[in-house]
């Protein structure tokens, strides 16, 4: 809201020096934030950021209340300007309301004879003061009663209206109208019309319409000030796209006694700049109770809410410098609210007037105390940050992504018969309309967009919330998902020898690590991964016991990196934290080092073309052991002997007695075993054993 | 005797300057020398042909030649092995001065960061931390909130949403208002998260970073609020910082406020950043407001409670420096590396 200084000094008694830098810091200090001070020719302007709750601060009169309250100034009265000859108003026009849960109060003025033609200057250096444009003396007018008491006012050239009678109405579904701006709009039931006895001809609290417009031929105006039920106001508003100065003054609550102070303005107005004369006598019609609201207060209250009590006498000259009319009962304070104080409901409402007025810096600074039971217990840190700092410390930087993504790019990176994701109704931009089910796509945008900028060596991970959708009206899943997308050298590239290039065993290192602070050692199943974004020969799948997918990662598929336009050769990996988590943290214990010496052997292993080093070991693992065994692979070998395809790998079977030591029987009996297991592998086949 | 005994002694004494710094040569000199087959031997046998009178003197002379050889060697052993020892490490000697093999350096997002670092401050001051969903519904996100269908403050949070009626979350505070559902009183609880407004330019992303403090107990002010914030503040920004409650609206909160902290770039005295105010808004804050309780099912008269809320993504840039709001999201590898965890 811009406010004219000039303006804000005529309505205040002897404040002719008052200064613009005392105004801004009043304001600023009681909640009305001045975020500028500027000028408009000769006259200084302040920006004034007026919340929400306060649409009597939307006009010079409620502002000059305020300054007034904050420096012990007082109200100019306003001119009275009442007609008192010619043909009364309430012989020339009827209103009726039809709807009285859209509009509580609806009066109707006239103004005979103006003349329509430019304003004066004062009128347009005024209305430029506070960011309208002149457009002639009448619509001047009315934008000057709307600035000044913040009450909305509309012009009907009243010759152009059929007949003498008004209805206030609501809109009928699909009833055209056209208006000022020259569009013609649908309306909708719950819109307020105002309509003569053949058409609509406004719409109410928002904007008038084209047909009955004050035009140069106009003679005899027909002044409209209302009050407009705010909920339908701003559903007209909204639902059209066309906020207007009215509009948002409506919207946010008007006052019920403003309309007829904005009649006697605007008689006043148009015979000033137009010639005109008003006819005396106002048709009011009010369906709207205007029951005088009190509220009580309590000092101990404020003192409750405020960290201090004030005293009774401060209290009361605080509510009175209001104009809240306090009076004294008892413990308490009952305030009369003001018709254009819409905020003033309940008690904390009349503790805030208090605490604004005596001021904020008032409150004294008092630290918290003791530690409620609930806040004692300190929780281990989530999964997520755990997962955060391990990434961090193997490399990878923290990127963030948004949530939102363009449709169909996470096709690839769920699996096939994933429910649809979530789609915003009102996206910012076609490429954030969805919600993403997994978190890689923006992260493989963000590698790309790096390497494109001459990066060589990226290492990127987010951990954030993919959402899967869910029954209509529920809120989706929104589990944690843990990602990264690497391009570049396994180990930082170092002057003493070439960088090996990361490949598919680095990325699927990657989430074994995120697996380990995720879910400890609860064992997860490994095979071959069948996600459409990875390389189909070079991918993992992580799942639980129930088969629950928990991982993936691989090199992207040659063919996505083609579509989407990313450079080959990234390596990309996903991590449900929420599902590998399930089973909670794991719980710090140990097992004893082994004081006794192990024992190993090594096989040698061929496998066939297709065979699996994987399902090699999980046969193995599942023979007996005498002791607690452990397999690692330690070698691979291609090439002759060996047929093409064929490879032979060396795994070596360490056992490790905890209690008892192990006898050369135990160890014999055992390798027998394993290579009786190692019989039942299709596509294995022994080569040779070392001990 | 005794002058073969000399000269072989004089014989060893110069093969021994010969072999020095040799360890091979040395060990040949005690073959040669102390062998079954070497000098002394050869004169030790002879002792048994000796008569009695001699072989008395002669054996203690030929035991002490044999002790003296024996050290002499012992010492041109240890010298010769510390000398191949120095070849050695001269010979293995680097450049000390070229770069060490260092293993990869990642990074933590600025504002996780500062996020975790608001974080350990409140739960250092009994703070627990709470989490909820980012997709909400009407209910958590405005209505508890005491912000109604048809509220005139619910456009100004430029919502997003989702086929089927749900919503992004606008703000943390649904994590409050389930907080208090799930919970009895007193409460002490912040809500970090990510936070949806429908909002893109120089200084907005549609997403960003939102911390809220909720504390409910019997008695609780505007005062604690403004301690708690000084607390905080000094806590995150140094002891120097000055805090400042403003009037403000909240549709949440009764009295409400804005508050301040004084800036960091001028200490106060006016600039470019704070626009020559000295401060710096950071957040809005209030008593919670009784309709807000009452959603919940928290009685106001004995309860009272304050909440403040704030961008993480702002204090991260006041923390930092950074004065280009895209570089929070743009994820460019130079700007992240320079935030190593």
């Amino acid at each position: 809201m811009l406010i004219s200084l000039a303006w804000l000094r005529e309505l205040l008694v002897g404040a002719d020096r008052l200064a613009a830098e005392d105004v801004a810091r009043a304001l600023s200090a009681r909640g009305l934030t001045v975020d500028a001070v500027g000028s408009s020719g000769a006259d200084t302007v302040l920006d004034i950021d007026v919340p929400a709750n306060r649409p009597d601060a939307l006009g010079h009169r409620g502002v000059a209340r305020e300054v007034a309250a904050a420096l012990g100034l007082a109200l100019a009265p306003p001119p009275d300007a009442r007609a008192t000859s010619g043909a009364p108003a309430d012989g020339a026009v009827r209103v009726v309301i039809d709807a009285p849960e859209l509009c509580g109060r609806y009066t109707a003025g006239i103004v005979r004879g103006v003349r329509v033609g430019p304003s004066p200057a004062w009128v347009v250096e005024r209305l430029a003061a506070c960011g309208l444009r002149s457009i002639d003396n009448v619509v001047d007018a009315s934008n000057l009663v709307m600035l000044e008491l913040g009450q909305p006012v509309h012009f009907f050239d009243l010759a152009r209206l059929a007949g003498p009678e008004i209805h206030v109405r609501g809109a009928r579904d699909g009833e055209r109208l056209t208006t000022l701006d020259g569009v013609e709009r649908t309306l909708a039931p719950g819109m307020v019309v105002i309509a003569d006895a053949r058409r609509a001809v406004a719409l109410g609290g928002v904007m008038g319409g084209a047909a009955t417009e004050i035009g140069h031929e106009t003679r005899d105006v027909l002044v409209e000030a209302a009050w407009f039920a705010p909920a339908a106001v701003r559903g007209a508003a909204r639902a059209l796209g066309l906020s207007t100065d009215a509009s948002q003054r409506f919207e946010r609550g008007g006052d019920i006694e403003a309309p007829s102070a904005a009649q006697v303005s605007a008689a006043r107005r148009l015979a000033e700049l137009a010639g005109g004369t008003p006819a005396p006598g106002l048709v009011d019609v009010r369906v709207a109770g205007a029951a005088r609201r009190s509220v009580g207060v309590r000092l101990s209250r404020a003192r409750t809410l405020l960290g201090y009590e004030p005293s009774r006498e401060e209290a009361i000259g605080a509510l009175e410098a209001l104009g809240l009319s306090p009076r004294s009962e008892g413990e308490r304070i009952e305030i009369q609210v003001p018709s254009w104080r819409v905020d003033l409901e309940r008690e904390a409402d009349v503790v805030e007037e208090i605490g604004r007025h005596l001021g904020y810096d008032r409150i004294p600074s008092r630290m918290l105390s003791g530690v409620s039971a609930a806040s004692a217990a300190t929780s281990a840190p989530r999964v997520e940050e755990r997962v955060r700092d391990r990434l961090a410390g193997l490399g990878f930087h923290e990127a963030f992504n948004y949530a939102m993504i363009a449709p169909a790019e996470d096709d690839p990176f769920v699996p096939a018969g994933a429910p649809a994701p979530l789609v915003l109704t009102n996206p910012i931009a076609e490429t954030l309309a969805v919600l993403r089910r997994a978190v890689l796509p923006g992260l493989l945008r963000a590698a790309d967009q790096n390497l494109r900028r001459g990066a060589t060596e990226v290492r990127l991970f987010e951990v954030g919330h993919v959402f899967e959708g869910s029954a209509p009206g529920a809120l989706p899943e929104e589990p944690s998902h843990a990602a990264f997308a690497w391009c570049g050298s396994a180990e930082p590239p170092h002057w003493s020898g070439p960088a090996r290039p990361a490949d598919a065993y680095d990325a699927a290192a990657m989430i074994d690590e995120i697996l380990a602070v995720a879910a400890g050692d609860r064992p997860f199943r490994r095979e071959r991964a069948d996600v459409a974004a990875l390389h189909p020969g070079r991918s993992t799948l992580w799942r639980d016991g129930d088969g629950r997918r928990i991982a993936w990662s691989g090199p992207l598929h040659p063919a996505l990196a083609d579509r989407i336009g990313v450079t080959p050769g990234i390596l990309v990996g996903e991590v449900d934290l929420h599902a590998a988590a399930r089973a909670g943290a794991p719980r710090p214990s140990h097992i004893p080092v082994p004081r006794l010496p192990g024992t190993s052997r090594d096989l040698s292993i061929v496998l066939s073309p297709g065979a699996e080093a994987g399902a090699v070991v999980e046969a193995l693992r599942r023979v007996p052991s005498p002791a607690p065994a452990s397999f690692v692979w330690i070698d691979r070998y291609e090439g002759k002997p060996l047929a093409p395809g064929e490879v032979a790998m060396t795994l070596r079977v360490i056992l490790q007695p905890l209690d008892r030591t192990l006898t050369d029987a135990d160890a014999e009996a055992y390798r027998a075993e394993l290579l009786g297991a190692l019989e039942s592998v299709r596509g294995a086949r022994l080569r040779r054993i070392d001990t | 005797m005794d002058d073969r005994l000399a000269a072989l002694e004089r014989e060893f004494r110069q093969a021994l300057a010969a072999a020095a710094g040799n360890p091979a040569a040395v060990e040949e000199l005690r073959v040669r020398f102390l062998g079954k087959k070497g000098g002394l031997n050869v004169l030790l046998r002879e002792l048994g042909r000796m008569d009695a009178s001699q072989r008395a003197r002669v054996g203690s002379a030929l035991n002490e030649a044999k002790g003296r050889i024996e050290a002499a060697l012992a010492e041109a052993k240890e010298a010769a092995a510390g000398e191949a020892r120095e070849a050695a490490l001269a010979r293995e000697r680097i450049d000390v001065t070229l770069p060490s093999r260092r293993p990869p350096r990642g990074s933590l997002h600025p504002v996780t960061q500062t996020r975790r670092e608001l974080e350990r401050i409140f739960t250092s001051m009994g703070f627990t931390v709470e989490t909820g969903p980012e997709v909400e519904d009407d209910f958590h996100n405005f209505e508890a909130l005491n912000l109604p269908p048809g509220h005139p403050a619910r456009d100004a949070s430029d919502t997003f949403y989702l086929e089927g009626g749900l919503l992004l979350r606008t703000h943390t505070s649904p994590v409050q208002i389930r907080t208090m559902l799930a919970r009895k009183p007193p409460i002490r609880m912040i809500c970090p998260g990510r936070v949806y407004r429908k909002d893109l330019d120089a200084t907005h992303l549609p997403m960003f970073h939102q911390l809220e403090a909720l504390v409910v107990d019997e008695g609780t002010s505007l005062a604690d609020l403004k301690g708690t914030c000084a607390a905080v503040w000094s806590r995150f920004f140094g002891d120097d910082v000055a805090i400042r409650l403003r009037p403000g609206y909240f549709p949440f909160v009764e009295p409400g406020c804005e508050f301040d902290i004084s800036c960091r770039m001028c200490d106060g005295r006016g600039c470019r950043i704070c626009k020559e105010t000295g401060w710096i808004e950071l957040g809005g804050a209030g008593m919670v407001h009784p309709a807000v309780f009452e959603a919940v099912g928290i009685d106001p008269e004995r309860w009272t409670g304050f909440a403040f809320g704030l961008g993480i993504d702002r204090i991260a840039m006041m923390r930092y420096g950074i004065d280009d709001l895209r570089l929070m999201i743009d994820n460019d590898v130079r700007f992240l590396r320079q935030f190593p965890s």
